[in-house]
């Protein structure tokens, strides 16, 4: 297998060179986003002999390749940072400290990560059920009204902005017809009852804007395998239709929808966005918002990271699953 | 990145066809389709009533912008007055609450730039997707590393938080539809030069190409004359599912603060402001979000109009389906193996390892 | 000045709680049912009172705190020398003693101030609270890792402009003298009339320094109130306090404490807030908010709804929106110009815009419309309700633009409903009808800050807000109109450039008093002769209309905060 080690450290170092080059591009446009970091961590009446202060404690002073190195040396060898009464010593790898908040980017991060994985994961579970039937179903009953009525449907998803479904989900279910909490975050380790129906309807705004991107995928698929020469050899033996389409027509849509998931998980990021801000999930899309609102640079970096890490990675993932479950594929 | 992206779009979008069919085929195949044509009279009446936004308000007597005070009811919010949020004769699709400023006519005009932020931007994504895409095909092994590793890096970047940032560094003097257009189209081309790398990759392993190659044409030749026709089908599929994609990123850019700003109107903006009036003016929310919906599902059910007259193997399930919709799925293997070719599904990888 | 969030809808802020106790969920499909409602109107004790907010209780630090009055929450934990009544409507706007036997003994210019603190008052811990607990609870406020609150003390205290903290300085300020464990002596470097309303502040809480963890502080600050902090998740997101048993009302007069927890979760979403508290269901019966208002679509369907409408609070912040000139700016330096805007405005459409006619009263002075300030009624140049275009004509006509002005109206990009481009486009549709083009500029929240706060590039004509730090003229138009807080390197937020002795003098005369009634009466007269300058339009007076969960009981509603006092309500 020194193909698929090789092909594990090629990809390993493309993404540490891949999350480097993203670190660096991050830290250019903060530096000229406006927004001044000292004032808005001061306060808005900070005298500037105050807003001085911070933005020495800040080592706001520095030039930008010099505040990058920081970054780095943090990264590797880690940080120490003042609490005004102590010094507390932030290991390697430290992503630094919010301007804001004073807490470790790390510590941030791990207790962001939980939820925003929640939403992601648990959405995709609902956008693959949902894609995926569809596409099985609009295949099967092609050029039918159900057909054209799935379709329109999965449409009518993408075609409505995730805050909009969301917001219209909650206050249907939750305010009017009251079966379902109004969305509050609970741990998975704590109540896992209570985290999933909490996180119902969070998942089903997300997976609709995605769901029809998969049916129309499966569907395509399912149409090329339908149409080979095997299937056919199926049918003149008699083989049910339901049966071939289960157990020969699915399979054959299999690679494609993997590799089409792992593709979605950037765009995933970006509706997690918009979903954890409409329901108040305390996830990383919620807080990069924010961040980036009050130029949080540290936590904006530190952030950016993480999600560029989960997109290459997922992308990685399916190209492995996609060569296991196509096996004309030759890793590269 | 992802090579298994690629074999999507291959088995999604039919990207093998080695070859674009005529301009004339083209046309006969797209004829054929009903949903395709009544899709493509969508789009242009949709475009029509964009560009004759200022007509159509000048027949309503209106104009986007005219705050009408006398028609909202202030003490309760600045809900629109009358039924059905005010619709009248003089207003034909009522009264934007808290503004009374004319329903019809925002949405007409909300058209242009939606449509034109949309389609605009699709053209950046193309252009750049395509420019970046052949040259990583036909460049040598460093320019072609070097843009794969930029490919890699706009796509690994999320999207919302570069454009939260990007919108607040330009000055607010440049435009701001121009500039939504550019920071969507400029963020977002990495899947379609993915796409039309492998698919070139692929092209250039052809005999025609090598030959074209070997005798001595230059690069830009090549691709201009041999690459591009056989990249449209493609690229004009991918291009088609692109416009609605950019029309919702336009409106999250809207809710999210940094879109579009007022007065210029925009269906996004619209939804962004008429999400919280669901309850108490419903057809705030109604009217930019159905405009939105008739508009996505009718460049959608084009763009597959667009792709199936371009591929010669799904025209030929159409030509199936279409003619004897009863038959059902029976019909399904009746067509179609004639195509299947080596490269046909796998072909991002394959041709990657080919051509290394 | 406080920016207290005040319609924010779509604050994109922080976020929610991480573990929420069992059942905690509002109306799940585990709900027991609503609880029996109404009936018994009489607070009792117990019970936990849930606060849903937008914004997170970030830095809750007391020396990092930028609050009115001591703030809502952080109230509940930290106790002042003196505090805000808390009472409904105008008499909420009285200060009056905390910690303090008295709301302080001024010399007799108002440059000393003595207080003497009250006898057996307790930390969470036991330990006694002492003056020189306050004197270095004061000091670690200087420290540039603790910055955040107001700028007074800075300005007020003698030789405090350099004081970086007891962290880099241990000497300590010289300004405050501790003679004995009780007492405190505060040494002014001009007469203050108005320091018992700066003793409201969080930075007066006492912080025993053998306790104080710098910027971890926050974390677990030492309760000196009749609640302590038993969870603070992610920086101010989930806040749990429960009660201190050292503290009684016996100790304090001015909060009651009827909960026994409260728990607060924010980073939500307005609308979701403002849904859940309509809703009003099981946990969120026992519901309040402290910053998010009713917006304009919500208030259309509370309106229609009489039991909603019921649990409704009304309340009225010193708080004013305004347009901006900087008269250094051409054509704005031509009076005539300033004032035909003035009579141009319609302040219904502005009105509207920011959220109709129950959320917001016209404004015509500076000074917000509440007796504290000293408000004075006048209007200098009437545009009546919805402006006087042929007036504003006339006016330009004179300053030479007969043929009408093009000019530029900058405006965040906020969603704020208040410098927002709602506003900003009523003032735009006004203003044509007096054949003024106006070209819009909306900037991103911070660039917007940083242009109009900055001298060097503060732009001509802008929208703009001034909260009170303290209900009373002094701190709501000396920042704005005093000359010598024009500051030229740093935030400066008299932007009208105004440097005119007259009004400076004034200033410093009104310090000198400290018979407040008396100040409230100058204020509002310099007020007026400030307004007649046209330096700003005055726009509205927001009003707040907060909704509450149906098992809330005693509602307090001062003219301090216009909000509810959570120290007030009780959900028994």
């Amino acid at each position: 297998m020194s193909g698929f080690g090789g092909f594990l450290l090629r990809r390993a170092v493309g993404t540490v060179v891949t999350l480097l080059a993203i670190s660096v591009i991050v830290y250019v446009v903060f530096y000229v986003t406006p927004g001044n970091v000292a004032q808005i961590t001061c306060g808005p009446r900070c005298s500037p002999e105050q807003v001085h202060q911070v933005a020495q404690q800040l080592k706001l002073g520095d030039p930008l390749y010099l505040r990058y190195w920081h970054f780095l040396e943090g990264l590797f060898v880690g940080q120490d940072f003042s609490t005004g009464t102590s010094v507390a010593h932030c290991a390697a790898p430290c992503l630094g400290q919010s301007y804001q908040t004073d807490q470790p980017v790390l510590d941030i991060i791990l207790t962001k990560l939980p939820v925003s994985l929640s939403l992601v994961l648990g959405a995709m579970v609902v956008w693959l059920v949902l894609g995926v039937g569809t596409g099985v179903l609009s295949a099967w009953r092609r050029g039918r009204i159900s057909e054209r009525v799935l379709t329109a449907v999965t449409l009518a998803g993408t075609a409505t902005p995730v805050f909009v479904i969301g917001l219209v989900l909650m206050i249907v279910v939750c305010g009017e017809l009251r079966l379902l909490p109004f969305p509050e975050y609970v741990n998975l380790t704590d109540d896992p009852e209570q985290w999933a129906w909490n996180l119902l309807l969070p998942w089903l705004s997300l997976a609709l804007i995605e769901a029809a991107a998969f049916a129309r995928l499966t569907r395509a698929s399912m149409l090329e395998t339908l149409a080979e020469d095997h299937i056919r050899t199926f049918r003149a033996y008699g083989v049910g239709e339901r049966a071939i389409v289960a157990r020969h027509a699915l399979r054959g849509a299999l690679a494609p929808v993997i590799a089409l998931n792992a593709n979605n998980v950037g765009s995933a990021v970006g509706g997690a966005v918009l979903t954890e801000t409409l329901f108040g999930l305390p996830g990383i899309g919620q807080e990069l918002v924010h961040a980036v609102k009050v130029v949080d640079l540290p936590v904006v970096v530190g952030m950016v990271l993480v999600v560029g890490f989960f997109v290459v990675l997922a992308n990685a993932v399916a190209d492995v699953l996609y060569a296991v479950a196509d096996r004309r594929v030759v890793l590269a | 990145m992802s090579e298994a992206l690629v074999a999507v779009e291959a088995a999604g979008a039919g990207t093998s066809a080695p070859a674009a069919p005529g301009a004339r085929q083209f046309w006969r195949r797209l004829r054929a389709q009903r949903a395709a044509l009544v899709a493509a009279a969508v789009v242009a009446l949709l475009v029509l009533v964009a560009l004759a936004a200022p007509l159509l308000t000048a027949l309503e007597g209106q104009d986007p912008t005219t705050y009408h005070p006398s028609l909202i009811d202030s003490a309760r919010g600045g809900v629109p007055i009358g039924s059905f949020g005010g619709f009248s004769a003089d207003h034909w699709l009522g009264v934007e609450p808290q503004t009374g400023r004319d329903m019809f006519a925002r949405l007409v005009y909300g058209a242009q730039v939606s449509l034109g932020v949309a389609l605009a931007a699709t053209v950046v994504q193309v252009a750049l997707g395509v420019a970046v895409g052949v040259a990583s095909a036909l460049g040598n092994r460093w320019v072609d590393q070097l843009l794969s590793r930029a490919t890699d890096i706009i796509v690994a970047m999320p999207l919302m938080i570069m454009s939260l940032a990007l919108l607040a560094i330009v000055p607010s003097s440049f435009p701001r539809p121009v500039l939504v257009t550019l920071v969507i189209g400029l963020i977002a081309w990495g899947n379609i030069a993915k796409i039309v790398r492998a698919q070139a990759l692929s092209l250039k392993g052809l005999d025609y190409v090598s030959a074209a190659r070997l005798s001595g044409w230059g690069a830009w030749r090549v691709a201009r004359r041999e690459l591009l026709p056989g990249l449209a089908a493609p690229v004009i599929t991918y291009a088609a599912l692109l416009v609605p994609t950019n029309i919702s990123v336009e409106a999250a850019l809207s809710f999210l603060g940094v879109g579009v700003k007022p007065p210029t109107p925009s269906w996004g903006q619209m939804l962004t402001d008429a999400d919280v009036w669901y309850q108490a003016a419903p057809q705030y929310l109604l009217l930019p979000a159905g405009a939105l919906f008739v508009t996505v599902l009718a460049l959608t059910v084009l763009g597959d109009g667009v792709r199936t007259a371009l591929d010669p193997r799904a025209a030929s399930r159409l030509r199936v389906g279409t003619g004897r919709k009863d038959a059902g799925a029976r019909d399904f293997g009746a067509k179609g193996s004639s195509a299947k070719g080596s490269g046909a599904e796998g072909s991002g990888p394959t041709t990657k390892e080919a051509s290394a | 000045m406080r920016q207290p969030s005040v319609i924010a809808r779509r604050v994109a802020a922080a976020s929610v709680s991480l573990v929420v106790a069992a059942g905690a969920a509002a109306c799940g499909p585990k709900d027991s049912g609503a609880k029996a409602s109404g009936g018994d109107s009489t607070p009792h004790k117990g019970g936990t009172l849930t606060v849903l907010n937008a914004e997170p209780q970030t830095d809750f630090d007391p020396a990092r705190l930028y609050t009115s009055g001591g703030g809502n929450v952080p109230s509940l934990v930290f106790r002042t020398l003196t505090t805000r009544n808390r009472a409904n409507g105008a008499a909420g706007s009285k200060v009056v003693p905390d910690l303090a036997t008295d709301t302080g003994r001024p010399s007799k210019d108002a440059t000393v101030w003595t207080y003497t603190l009250k006898t057996g008052l307790k930390y969470e811990d036991g330990t006694p609270i002492t003056s020189a607990d306050i004197k270095y609870g004061i000091e670690r406020s200087f420290a540039p890792e603790l910055s955040g609150g107001a700028p007074y003390l800075r300005d007020w205290l003698v030789g405090a402009a350099d004081y970086q903290g007891p962290y880099k300085d241990k000497k300590g300020l010289s300004a405050i003298e501790t003679p004995d464990a009780r007492t405190l002596v505060f040494h002014l470097n001009k007469p203050e009339g108005e320091f018992p309303f700066l003793a409201t502040q969080t930075q007066f809480t006492p912080v025993p320094k053998s306790k104080d963890t710098g910027t971890k502080y926050e974390e677990h600050p030492v309760s000196s109130g009749p609640y302590k902090v038993v969870k603070n998740e992610n920086d101010g997101e989930h806040v749990l306090l429960e009660r201190n048993t050292y503290w009684s009302t016996a100790v304090d007069d001015q909060r009651k404490a009827y909960p026994d927890t409260i728990d607060v979760r924010s980073g939500l979403d307005s609308s979701v807030i403002n849904q859940r508290l309509s809703a009003s269901q099981g946990a969120d019966a026992a519901a309040v908010t402290t910053d998010t208002n009713l917006g304009p679509a919500e208030l259309a369907k509370v309106s229609g709804d009489k039991d909603l409408a019921a649990r409704v609070g009304t309340g009225h912040f010193g708080y004013t929106n305004y347009i901006a000139f900087n008269p250094t700016v051409k054509p704005f330096d031509n009076p005539k110009v300033r004032q035909a805007i003035a009579y141009a405005i319609d302040r219904s459409s502005v009105v509207n815009a920011a959220g109709g006619s129950a959320l917001a009263e016209p404004a015509t002075t500076f000074l917000p419309n509440q007796k504290s300030f000293g408000y004075t009624p006048y209007d200098p140049f009437p545009a009546g309700a919805s402006g006087n275009p042929a007036k504003a004509k006339e006016l330009l006509a004179q300053a030479g633009y007969k043929n009408g002005l093009t000019i530029t109206l900058t405006h965040s990009n906020a969603k704020d409903f208040e410098t927002s481009p709602e506003i900003a486009t009523a003032v735009q549709d006004a203003l044509k009808k007096a054949g003024i083009t106006v070209k819009l500029q909306g900037l991103e929240l911070n660039d917007y800050k940083d242009k109009i706060h900055s001298v060097k590039t503060e732009p001509g004509f802008f929208l703009a807000h001034w909260g009170a730090d303290w209900p009373s003229g002094g701190p709501f138009l000396a920042p704005i109109f005093d000359g010598r807080q024009i500051v030229k390197d740093g935030a400066n937020f008299n932007t009208g450039l105004l440097n005119d002795k007259s009004v400076n003098d004034e200033i410093d005369a009104i310090n000198k008093l400290t018979d407040l009634d008396a100040a409230a009466t100058r204020w509002g007269a310099l007020d007026k002769k400030i307004g007649e300058q046209a330096l700003v339009v005055p726009l509205f007076h927001p009003v707040y209309k907060r909704l509450y969960g149906k098992d809330v009981k005693n509602i307090v509603i001062s003219d301090w905060t216009g909000v509810l006092d959570i120290s007030q309500a009780a959900v028994k």
